[in-house]
């Protein structure tokens, strides 16, 4: 057993810090201002590969593993949870296309995706169903040799920039979900005004309004009526992404109380000469600890998945602990701030409404306990 | 018994040199003058034996002639311990001079105290962020000292003498000398000081920011961004690791968040100010007096009531 | 023409703490000092506007072999290693002697490029004794670069004024960390910086001897002390009589 990173990991994480400290971390309170991530900022995460990390060469990838991409994702959750997002919804699709696709479909949709020119969603949710597969409404239509997709989904990251999208609907030849891959603002394809969600502004959440929209027989995603095993499969990838994002925000809590504990004077004395504000220290280092071995562990294990139910469970609990851990930070944090850190000025505020994103996404929490908890009991039958 | 021999570009760090040989025990000062005959006589006038060479040959923008010289003087006069000024041209001769005399060297010194038979130097470590104390053990040792570090000699009778040297051809050519944005100041001898930083809005500011320095006796500085970055002062007025050491008597810095690399020019002020509209800025920590405010006002109502 | 850049692997300034004012290097990670890499950045510069092999030159212990990828992921073409553990924080002359004695195992050579001062020490003498040790002309403190056949136009910069000088190549000079914005590499580049080419030297294949006396004795180094009075005033005109009271104005 070995917990030391490699050069290259190092290097990975260093470039993604110094990325995040130069260039996000200065308009950070911009982008949640306006819910907006200045291009530039786009621009220079696809020089530095960052859209791309886990995939191979041959995609447009840099083949970093998804050991490199939970280090650099952690250094830019820490930064902005928006700009997480982004590309965590976005490496969400990626992962199941790289999982899922043909020679043809991987070479065409996820070269421009991994280098950065296009961003990618991932469409499951729809007005009446979040969390439960067997309400799809969307429907799908052989006709002649193409699909014709027509339904609402609801909360899409991503769904305004070009690029390709995964979208589930039932399929008309089998009564069960497919998957099929779009390119996003094709003709029939439309999209809502941006939700006004409360935190991680920065990364867009749209519905998106699917009318005729026409797909060839070959953009069926892993076959017909693939569609539940690439939604388990895929999110599991995904969670990779938001454990890391919420890594990144606990980080970003844990710094900003040390910080302010250190540097708030009481009398002539920081803060921190607080017993109580010790304990807080210490809570806050030990649950950091905790959700960076295990998110570590979680990019280790996706690098090599042989039994994807098992990784759907190892990814449910991580992704768990790990969100709803960095709630708890949060809120440690803000005991640390005081009135302060209700202020917009503090960053506190930001990560605060930021980390309680993270338990409701990408199967809300109690979803993933059952994951875990069914791996679990089926496998001690 | 230690000879020592010194040298500066600069007529003022030269003066400062003899002061610091004397604060370690020499008893005569050699001091090297290159086609600087109003030097040499300045240099003989506070006691110094100067050698002076005169040589259309020596460029001092050709470091490698600079210390060929240096080192050919070193041998003929037996010097073993040579004082140089640790500006930027000094520097760049200790290590040339070092490697020709085979000699110790060490750079940027901020004292220097005889001890025994040693001459411990101090000088900054790791950015800013220790003090080491250092001596040189080989029997040769350049010892590059700060401006500023030591006060100009009183009177003496010293004397100049010719000095001749051979150099090779130079491989460097000077093609032109700019000076530096006109303004030229001194902030090291100011006895207050005004400095702002990136939290200064704009350049229009800036002569509140003069006629405030003018009102306290003093200069204004600033922080490295201000001069490399934005320009809107000259980079003689950066304080810190790549500009100044400065120790006023009064230090009102407004707009800066204290980095180490900033911190170690000023943190021999006697009494330092901080003016900063983030309560928790690091520079309050190193502060006698912290006040929380948009500097902007702070300068207003300062130069109003002042 | 090849450049070389010498590079120092240095602890990560950043993550050095103090403890009973002592730095503590424990678990410190090892990088190479960052005026450095805007020496590598103005090599790789002049590499994408002309023609040049780029070669990172470095002398330390054997954690090199690992920090050296730093410039190998920014644009370095191959990397040269002097690693011997006693190279680890030897002195200046020593270092000095061990790079040019490197650098005459490279054919070609235009450039050397040094950072004004290495990151922990700034000591900023390695360059100049370097030059002097293989008989090169040498500029300092380079604000900006440009190659011109067999010459190169360096502006130095100084206190009161810079100058533009014109050497002759090959030649050694040392930049500061204004000359440039030193690039962050790529996470493919990063990946790829292990299997660009290596030459590893131990330091008899240098011919270098390190002599068992240093010439320079570290007494102490710790962080100084500090004893501000740190009092809060709430206004300009309590400022301004608190300073009053400690005789810095209204005199
Ligand atoms: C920032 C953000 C980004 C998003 N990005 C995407 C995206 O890119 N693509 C996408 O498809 N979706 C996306 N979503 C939607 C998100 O994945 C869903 O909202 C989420 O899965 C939960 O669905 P729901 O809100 O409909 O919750 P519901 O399923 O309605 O759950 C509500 C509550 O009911 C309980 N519950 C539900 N079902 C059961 C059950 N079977 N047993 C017991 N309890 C149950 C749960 O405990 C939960 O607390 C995003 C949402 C957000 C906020
Ligand atoms: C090798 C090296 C050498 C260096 N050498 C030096 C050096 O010699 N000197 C130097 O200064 N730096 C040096 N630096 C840079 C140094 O690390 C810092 O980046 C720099 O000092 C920051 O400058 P600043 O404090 O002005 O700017 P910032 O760090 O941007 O701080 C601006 C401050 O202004 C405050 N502020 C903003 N608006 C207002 C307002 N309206 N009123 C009041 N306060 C406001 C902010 O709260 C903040 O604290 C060096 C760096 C390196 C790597």
């Amino acid at each position: 057993m070995d917990f030391s990173l490699s050069k290259e990991q190092l290097m990975i994480q260093g470039m993604a810090k110094e990325f995040a400290e130069k260039y996000i971390e200065p308009v950070a309170e911009q982008i949640d201002r306006e819910n907006k991530i200045p291009d530039n900022i786009l621009k220079g995460l696809a020089e530095l590969d960052l859209f791309g990390i886990p995939y191979d060469e041959a995609y447009g990838g840099a083949d970093g593993g998804y050991d490199g991409y939970v280090l650099a994702m952690e250094q830019i959750g820490k930064a902005s949870g928006g700009v997480a997002m982004t590309i965590s919804a976005h490496s969400l699709a990626l992962s199941a296309i790289s999982f899922f696709g043909t020679e043809e479909l991987k070479k065409k949709y996820m070269t421009p995706s991994c280098k950065g020119e296009h961003i990618a969603s991932f469409a499951f949710t729809e007005p009446a169903t979040g969390s439960d597969p067997k309400s799809l409404t969307t429907t799908a239509k052989k006709v002649g040799n193409e699909y014709v997709i027509n339904g609402t989904k609801r909360f899409i990251s991503n769904a305004n920039w070009p690029g390709v999208i995964v979208v589930f609907a039932i399929d008309d030849q089998t009564n069960k979900p497919s998957a099929f891959l779009i390119d996003k603002l094709c003709e029939g394809y439309s999209i809502s005004e941006p939700w006004d969600k409360i935190g991680m502004h920065g990364g867009m959440l749209l519905d998106v309004y699917l009318n005729d929209v026409k797909v060839p027989l070959e953009n069926m995603l892993g076959g017909p009526s693939m569609g539940y095993p690439i939604l388990q499969c895929g999110i599991s990838f995904g969670k990779v992404g938001v454990s890391s994002t919420a890594l990144g925000g606990t980080l970003a809590a844990y710094e900003e109380a040390m910080k302010y504990a250190t540097e708030k004077m009481h009398r002539d004395a920081p803060i921190a000469k607080f017993q109580a504000m010790q304990l807080r220290l210490a809570d806050l280092a030990i649950k950091y600890e905790t959700a960076r071995w295990m998110t570590y562990r979680l990019g280790w294990l996706a690098n090599n998945v042989k039994d994807p139910r098992a990784f759907a469970r190892d990814a449910a609990l991580t992704k768990t602990f790990v969100c709803d851990n960095m709630v708890d930070c949060a809120r440690i944090a803000m005991d640390v701030h005081g009135s302060y850190g209700l202020m917009n000025d503090y960053k506190i505020s930001r990560i605060w409404k930021d980390s309680i994103i993270g338990p409701q996404i990408e199967g809300v929490a109690d979803m993933q306990k059952m994951i875990v908890a069914g791996v679990n009991l089926a496998e001690r039958k | 018994m230690a000879t020592f021999m010194i040298y500066s570009s600069k007529e003022k760090q030269a003066l400062e040199l003899i002061t610091a040989a004397k604060s370690v025990g020499a008893a005569a000062v050699k001091a090297v003058c290159i086609n600087d005959e109003a030097q040499a006589n300045a240099l003989a006038a506070a006691g110094a034996e100067v050698l002076l060479i005169n040589n259309d040959a020596i460029s001092l923008a050709d470091v490698a002639a600079v210390a060929s010289a240096l080192g050919q003087v070193a041998a003929q006069l037996g010097a073993d311990t040579i004082l140089l000024s640790s500006d930027r041209r000094g520097k760049e001769a200790a290590g040339r001079l070092a490697a020709i005399l085979d000699a110790g060297c060490l750079t940027d010194i901020s004292a220097i105290k005889a001890n025994g038979d040693k001459i411990e130097c101090q000088r900054n470590a790791l950015g800013g962020a220790t003090v080491a104390t250092q001596y040189i053990a080989s029997d040769k040792k350049i010892i590059a000292i700060r401006p500023k570090t030591f006060d100009a000699p009183g009177a003496g009778s010293g004397s100049v003498n010719a000095m001749t040297v051979d150099v090779k051809a130079s491989a460097v050519k000077l093609i032109e000398t700019k000076t530096r944005g006109g303004d030229s100041v001194d902030i090291e001898a100011a006895e207050a000081l005004v400095v702002v930083g990136q939290g200064l809005n704009s350049k229009d500011d800036l002569p509140a920011v003069e006629a405030l320095a003018k009102k306290l006796g003093g200069e204004v500085a600033c922080s490295k961004p201000v001069a490399t970055d934005k320009k809107w002062l000259s980079e003689e007025r950066i304080v810190g690791l790549s500009g100044k050491k400065c120790k006023p008597e009064l230090a009102i810095i407004l707009g800066i968040s204290g980095q180490v690399q900033f911190t170690v020019g000023i943190r021999d002020a006697k009494v330092i100010v901080a003016v900063n509209s983030d309560e928790n800025a690091t520079i309050n920590g190193m502060a006698d007096y912290i006040l929380t405010a948009d500097m902007h006002d702070v300068i207003k109502e300062m130069n109003s009531s002042l | 023409m090849n450049i070389v850049v010498a590079m120092k692997q240095v602890p990560d300034l950043q993550q050095v703490r103090i403890r009973n004012r002592e730095p503590v290097f424990t678990d410190v990670p090892l990088v190479l000092g960052n005026i450095d890499k805007n020496a590598l950045e103005a090599a790789v510069a002049i590499k994408e506007s002309g023609d040049a092999n780029v070669i990172a030159l470095s002398a330390g212990n054997e954690d090199v072999e690992d920090t050296i990828k730093e410039a190998l992921a920014a644009g370095a073409d191959e990397a040269f290693l002097v690693l011997d553990d006693k190279l680890n924080g030897a002195e200046s002359g020593v270092v000095a002697q061990v790079l040019a004695a490197a650098v005459k195992k490279i054919d070609d050579v235009g450039l050397i490029l040094f950072g004004e001062g290495s990151g922990d020490n700034y000591s900023g003498q390695v360059g100049s004794r370097v030059a002097e040790l293989l008989g090169l002309p040498q500029v300092a403190y380079a604000s900006a670069l440009e190659l011109k056949g067999d010459k190169a136009l360096v502006t130095r910069s100084l206190e009161d004024c810079t100058e533009i000088v014109e050497v002759t190549l090959p030649a050694v000079v040392t930049v500061l960390s204004d000359i440039n914005e030193a690039r962050i590499p790529s996470v493919t580049q990063i990946l790829k910086a292990g299997k660009k080419p290596k030459e590893v030297l131990e330091l008899d294949e240098v011919g270098v001897k390190i002599p068992p006396a240093a010439s320079v004795v570290t007494v102490s180094n710790l962080a100084p002390e500090t004893e501000r009075k740190r009092i809060v005033v709430k206004s300009v005109a309590e400022l301004i009589q608190s300073l009053t009271t400690e005789g810095v104005i209204g005199r």
